[in-house]
C-alpha cells in the first residue's frame, strides 16, 4: 500500500512536471473561433427565467446578455448608473425621484424591439417587475423587490403558513402605474438602495412571449395559479427566452450542460461584435484548465485560489487577480443564545473547563478576546495566497460607508489574555472552557481558519480546548440559524452593491446572521433603517460609518477578509471590463470581442 | 428457457419497488433540513428553509413521502431531478444514450482483446506472452483509474490535442442540434455515419477516445486475468487432452474445446462489467467531461437530489436484471448441460 501511494505521488509530480514542459505549444496559437466566446463555468444555471433564477451562473447567463435592465451600472461603478431601458436616470435633479424620495418616474425607451420582433412597451416593463414580484418562489429572488417597493415587513407574498396575502397584488399594482410612456414606481417608504436595485434587478421580457408560453397573464385571478410553483420548468421562461438583450437563446442543452445565445442583430444598438457565447458547465478544473490551455475555452471559471498557479505563466493567458469584489467572507460569528438542547457543540453547558454555558458569548471580554487573537493578515497569506484585503467591518471596501480608517483589535496574545482574565468575573481564565468550532465540509479556506483560531486560543491557557469539527454544507446551514453553533464562519456577497445589503444581513437584529447570533443593539437596528431610507449620500455615509463603529464596539462577528475577484481568460479576448456585479466575468459580453 | 425469461421480467417490478424503498428508508437517515439544502444553496435562501420543507413535503413520514412519488409514478411522473435540471426520466434519457455509446466502445475491446490475450498467456504459460500479459494487468489494474484518466487527458488533450473532453467540439455539437442532421439512435457515431457525416463520426470518436481508451487498459486487465486461469483449468481436463490424442490442430483445440468451455467465468464477468459500464462510469465522465448517466447519478447522490437518486437507483437495477439474466441465455447457449428453468 505504501509503495502504491509512492508510485501515485511520483506519478502525480512526473505528471505535474509534463504539464508544465506542455505549455510552450501554444505560442503563437491562432484565435480559435474568432467569432464565439466560450465560457466553462464550474456550475450550471438552474433556470433562465429571471423571476426565478437566484444563483450566480443563472443570473450571469441572461443578464445583460439577453434581458436588459432600466438602468445600467456606468463602467466598473457601482454607485453610478447609465440608461438602458429607461432614457435616463430618475434623480431630484431631473424630476425622476420625488421630493419625499418615494417615487421613481423611468422614462421608457422607445423603439426596442424584443427577440421576436415585437415591441417593447411600459406595460411590459410593469409586468415584468409584478412577475418577478407575484410568482415569487421559495428561497427565490422575489423579496428583493416586494421589500424596497411594499417595505421591509413584506419578504414575501405569503404569511407564515405559506397563504397567500389577500392584497398583494393590489398593492404590488398600485404601487407600479404605467403612466403615458412612464413607468412609476411608488415605494411604501424611501430607500435610498433602490436604483442600485433597479440596475440588477429589473429585466424586461415580453408579456405577449410569457402568455404565449403558457406563463402567468399578469391579472390579479390568475395569479394563485402562478405563485411559489414546485418546479422550475414550470415556470414559462424556464428554458426559453425573449429579452431586449444583445444576444438571443439559441439553446440550453441541458444534456450536455451548455448554453449557447447567438447575437441579435435587431438589436437598439449597434450589435454585438461577437456572433455567439458558449457558456459550458465543466466541473474539474483540470479539463477547464487545459481548454484554456488548448485555446478552446477563452475564459474559465478558476474555482477556488489553490488552482491560481496552475494557470499563472501560461502563455496567452492573462490572470487579472485582485479584481474588486462585493463580498465579505469568511467572518466568523459568535452566537450569543446557544440552543443547549441535545447540543454536544457547547460540552457540559457550563463553565467548569468541559464546556461552556449557552451565554458564553454574550460577555464582551470573551468576544474581545477571539478579536485580538485572529491573525487575520496571516490568514489571508495562508488560506488565499495573500489575496484579499483585511476586513474591519460588515462593508467591503470600495463601497459607501466603508470605514478606510476604521478600527480592528490588533493582533495581541497579551491583551486576549488580558480579556480572558476579565471574562466572566475571572471565571473563563480559572475554569477553561471547551466548546466546537465548525466549518463546512469541503472549504479549506474555512477549516484553516478554524485550525488558527484552534491553535491560537489553546495556546494561550492549557484549559482552554476547541475542537474544530467539519459538517456538510447542508447541516451547517440547518444549524446555525437554529441557535446550534456556538461560534461559526460564513460569508456574504452582494445581492446590490449597497451597504444596506451588508449591514442588514450582518447587523440587524432581524438579519440573515445576526438573527442566528442573537445579537440585538437597538441603536445599531435604528442607524440600519435610518440610513436605508435616506437619500442623502453624505448623510448615509455618516450613518454607515457609525455602524462600522458600533461593530468594532459590540463585536458580535469577528470580521477577516473582504473577497477579491479572479479571472482567467485568453489575451485575445477583448473588451472585458471588471465591474464588481460580475462575478463570473461575462455578464456584458456585448462589448466582447476577440483578436490578437 | 421462454418461461425462465418471462419470470425474470416479471421480477423487474419488485426489484424496483425493492429499491425504492431501500432509498426511501435510507433518505430518512439525513434530516429534512439536509434534504431542503438541496434547494437552498445560499446562506440568503435560509429564510425560505421552513417552507421548502413543508412544499415538498419532507417533514413527513417515510410513507407518505414514498406514497407521495407512488402517486407520481402512477401518472408516468419520476419527480424533478434538481441536479438534471429536467424531469427524471427525461435526465435518464438524455444521459444513458452517451453512456451507452461509450460502453460499446469500452466493451467490444476489452472483450476481445481481453480474451484473445488470455488465451494466449494460458497457452503460452511462463513464456513471453504471459509474463507480457501479467505485467499488464498488474500495472493497469494497480493504478486507480482517475490517475489513467488524468494522465490520458494531460497526454491525448493537454500536449497532443487528439482526444479532447466532451462529447463533441464546438461546430460539431451546433452540425448536430441542426435541421440538417436527424437523431435516429443518439449515439453519435452511428448517427453521425447514417447521416452520412463522416467529419461527425470522427470528432465523436476523437471524444469517446479518452474516457474509453482509459476504461479498457483497466477494465481490459482483469479479463485477460479471468480469461487466463479459466482457460488454464480447461486446458488440463481429460477432453482437451483427448482431442489432441485424436490429432486435432491445436488452432482447433484450443479455440473451440478448451475456449467455448473456459468462457462461463468470462461472461458472468462480462455481463457484471457491461451492467456496471451502463449503470455509469463515474469517474471517466467526469474526468473526460463526458454527459453520461454516472456522472449525473453521482452528482444526484452527492446532493440529495431523492428523485433523481431513485429514478437512477432503479434503472440501474433494472440494468442489472437483464444483464443478469443475458448472462443466463448466454450460460445455457454456450454450454448445453445448463438448463435454465
Amino acid at each position: 500500500m505504501k509503495a502504491h501511494r509512492h508510485l501515485a505521488v511520483v506519478l502525480i509530480l512526473a505528471l505535474s512536471l509534463t504539464l508544465a514542459a506542455f505549455t510552450g505549444v501554444v505560442q503563437g496559437q491562432a484565435v480559435k473561433n474568432p467569432d464565439t466566446f466560450v465560457y466553462q463555468s464550474a456550475g450550471d444555471p438552474e433556470s433562465l427565467d429571471p423571476a426565478w433564477e437566484y444563483d450566480t451562473t443563472s443570473a450571469a447567463t441572461i443578464l445583460w446578455n439577453i434581458y436588459e435592465t432600466l438602468i445600467f451600472f456606468r463602467g466598473g461603478r457601482t454607485d453610478l448608473y447609465d440608461p438602458m431601458l429607461a432614457t435616463e436616470v430618475p434623480s431630484l435633479q431631473n424630476g425622476g425621484i420625488s421630493a419625499d424620495g418615494k417615487t421613481f418616474t423611468f422614462k421608457i425607451r422607445q423603439g426596442v424591439k424584443f427577440h421576436d420582433g415585437t415591441t417593447m412597451t411600459p406595460d411590459d416593463v410593469k409586468y415584468s417587475l409584478l412577475r418577478i414580484m407575484l410568482t415569487d418562489r421559495d428561497g427565490g429572488p422575489s423579496w428583493l423587490l416586494l421589500a424596497p417597493i411594499l417595505g421591509f415587513d413584506v419578504q414575501s407574498t405569503r404569511d407564515e403558513k405559506g397563504n397567500l396575502i389577500p392584497d398583494i397584488f393590489d398593492r404590488s399594482d398600485r404601487a407600479i402605474q404605467v403612466q403615458g410612456n412612464n413607468v412609476v414606481i411608488t415605494l411604501a417608504k424611501p430607500y435610498g438602495a433602490f436604483l442600485s436595485i433597479m440596475a440588477n434587478w429589473s429585466p424586461v421580457s415580453s408579456q405577449k412571449f410569457v402568455v404565449a408560453n403558457g406563463g402567468w397573464d399578469g391579472q390579479k385571478a390568475t395569479m394563485a395559479k402562478f405563485n411559489n410553483l414546485p418546479k422550475p420548468d414550470q415556470m414559462a421562461l424556464f428554458d426559453k427566452a425573449d429579452g431586449t438583450g444583445p444576444f438571443k437563446l439559441e439553446r440550453w442543452d441541458r444534456g450536455t450542460k451548455t448554453v449557447t445565445l447567438i447575437r441579435n442583430d435587431n438589436y437598439w444598438r449597434a450589435p454585438a461584435r461577437l456572433r455567439r457565447l458558449v457558456l459550458q458547465n465543466v466541473e474539474e478544473f483540470g479539463p477547464r484548465r487545459l481548454a484554456l490551455q488548448n485555446g478552446d475555452a477563452d475564459m474559465i471559471a478558476l474555482g477556488t485560489v489553490a488552482n491560481l498557479p496552475a494557470v499563472q505563466g501560461l502563455p496567452g493567458v492573462r490572470v487579472l487577480d485582485d479584481l474588486p469584489s462585493l463580498g465579505n467572507s469568511p467572518a466568523l460569528f459568535m452566537t450569543y443564545n446557544i440552543d443547549s438542547e441535545g447540543n454536544t457543540d457547547i460540552g457540559s453547558g457550563k463553565l467548569d473547563g468541559n464546556g461552556i454555558p449557552p451565554n458564553f458569548f454574550s460577555d464582551i471580554h470573551v468576544r474581545r478576546a477571539f478579536a485580538y487573537l485572529v491573525d487575520r493578515q496571516t490568514y489571508i497569506d495562508q488560506a488565499y495566497r495573500g489575496k484579499g484585503r483585511v476586513a474591519n467591518g460588515p462593508i467591503p471596501f470600495g463601497m459607501l460607508g466603508y470605514a478606510a480608517r476604521g478600527k480592528w483589535y490588533e493582533v495581541s496574545k497579551d491583551k486576549a489574555i488580558a480579556e480572558f482574565k476579565e471574562a466572566w468575573g475571572g471565571q473563563v481564565w480559572d475554569k477553561g472552557f471547551k466548546f466546537t468550532l465548525s466549518f463546512n465540509t469541503g472549504n479549506v479556506a474555512r477549516q484553516t481558519l478554524t485550525q488558527m483560531v484552534k491553535e491560537a486560543v489553546e495556546g494561550l491557557n492549557p484549559k482552554f480546548k476547541i475542537d474544530t469539527r467539519g459538517i456538510t454544507w447542508s447541516t451547517y446551514l440547518g444549524l446555525y440559524p437554529k441557535h446550534k453553533l456556538p461560534m461559526f464562519a460564513l460569508g456574504w456577497a452582494a445581492d446590490y452593491p449597497d451597504p444596506d445589503n451588508f449591514t442588514t444581513p450582518f447587523m440587524h437584529s432581524t438579519g440573515s446572521f445576526s438573527a442566528g447570533q442573537g445579537y440585538k443593539n437597538p441603536e445599531v437596528d435604528r442607524l440600519i433603517e435610518q440610513a436605508g431610507k435616506e437619500p442623502d449620500p453624505k448623510k448615509r455615509e455618516q450613518a454607515y460609518l457609525k455602524l462600522q463603529e458600533l461593530a468594532y464596539q459590540d463585536i458580535p462577528t469577528i470580521y477577516i477578509r473582504y473577497s477579491v475577484g479572479t479571472l482567467v481568460l485568453r489575451s485575445w479576448v477583448k473588451g472585458w471590463y471588471n465591474n464588481p456585479m460580475f462575478p463570473e466575468g461575462y455578464e456584458y459580453a456585448y462589448r466582447f470581442a476577440k483578436g490578437q | 428457457m421462454g418461461a425462465y425469461v418471462a419470470r425474470r421480467f416479471l421480477l423487474l417490478p419488485l426489484v424496483a419497488v425493492g429499491v425504492t424503498v431501500l432509498i426511501f428508508a435510507l433518505l430518512q437517515l439525513v434530516s429534512p433540513q439536509q434534504r431542503a439544502a438541496l434547494f437552498v444553496t445560499d446562506v440568503k435562501q435560509l429564510g425560505a428553509l421552513d417552507s421548502i420543507i413543508r412544499k415538498y413535503g419532507l417533514d413527513k413520514p417515510v410513507y407518505v413521502q414514498y406514497g407521495m412519488w407512488l402517486q407520481q409514478l402512477a401518472h408516468g411522473d419520476l419527480g424533478w431531478s434538481q441536479t438534471a435540471r429536467m424531469p427524471t426520466s427525461q435526465a435518464i434519457a438524455a444521459f444513458f444514450p452517451a453512456t451507452l455509446e461509450l460502453t460499446l466502445y469500452i466493451f467490444v475491446p476489452v472483450l476481445l482483446i481481453g480474451v484473445w490475450l488470455g488465451t494466449q498467456a494460458a497457452v503460452h504459460k511462463n513464456q513471453f506472452v504471459d509474463h507480457f500479459s501479467r505485467l499488464f494487468a498488474i500495472s493497469l489494474r494497480g493504478m486507480p483509474q482517475f490517475v489513467w484518466g488524468l494522465i490520458l487527458l494531460m497526454v491525448f488533450y493537454g500536449w497532443l490535442n487528439w482526444f479532447p473532453p466532451g462529447r463533441l467540439s464546438l461546430d460539431a455539437d451546433l452540425f448536430t442540434k441542426s435541421p440538417e442532421f436527424h437523431s435516429y439512435t443518439h449515439l453519435l457515431t452511428i448517427d453521425a455515419l447514417l447521416n452520412g457525416q463522416g467529419w461527425i463520426f470522427v470528432d465523436a470518436v476523437k471524444h469517446i477516445a479518452g474516457p474509453a481508451l482509459t476504461l479498457v487498459l483497466v477494465e481490459m486487465a482483469l479479463l485477460v486475468r479471468i480469461t487466463r486461469s479459466s482457460m488454464l483449468e480447461v486446458l488440463r481436463q481429460d477432453y482437451v487432452r483427448t482431442a489432441r490424442a485424436k490429432g486435432l490442430a491445436e488452432r482447433v483445440v484450443i479455440n473451440l474445446h478448451a475456449r467455448r468451455n473456459a468462457l462461463i467465468p468470462v461472461i458472468t464477468l462480462s455481463s457484471l462489467l457491461f451492467v456496471g459500464l451502463l449503470g455509469g462510469v463515474v469517474l471517466a465522465e467526469t474526468i473526460f467531461n463526458f454527459p453520461g448517466i454516472g456522472k449525473w447519478g453521482a452528482e444526484a447522490a452527492v446532493q440529495l437530489d431523492i428523485p433523481g437518486v431513485t429514478g437512477f437507483a432503479m434503472f440501474v437495477a433494472a440494468l442489472t436484471v437483464l444483464g443478469n439474466l443475458a448472462a443466463d441465455v448466454l450460460y445455457a447457449a454456450i454450454d448445453p448441460r445448463i438448463r435454465l428453468g
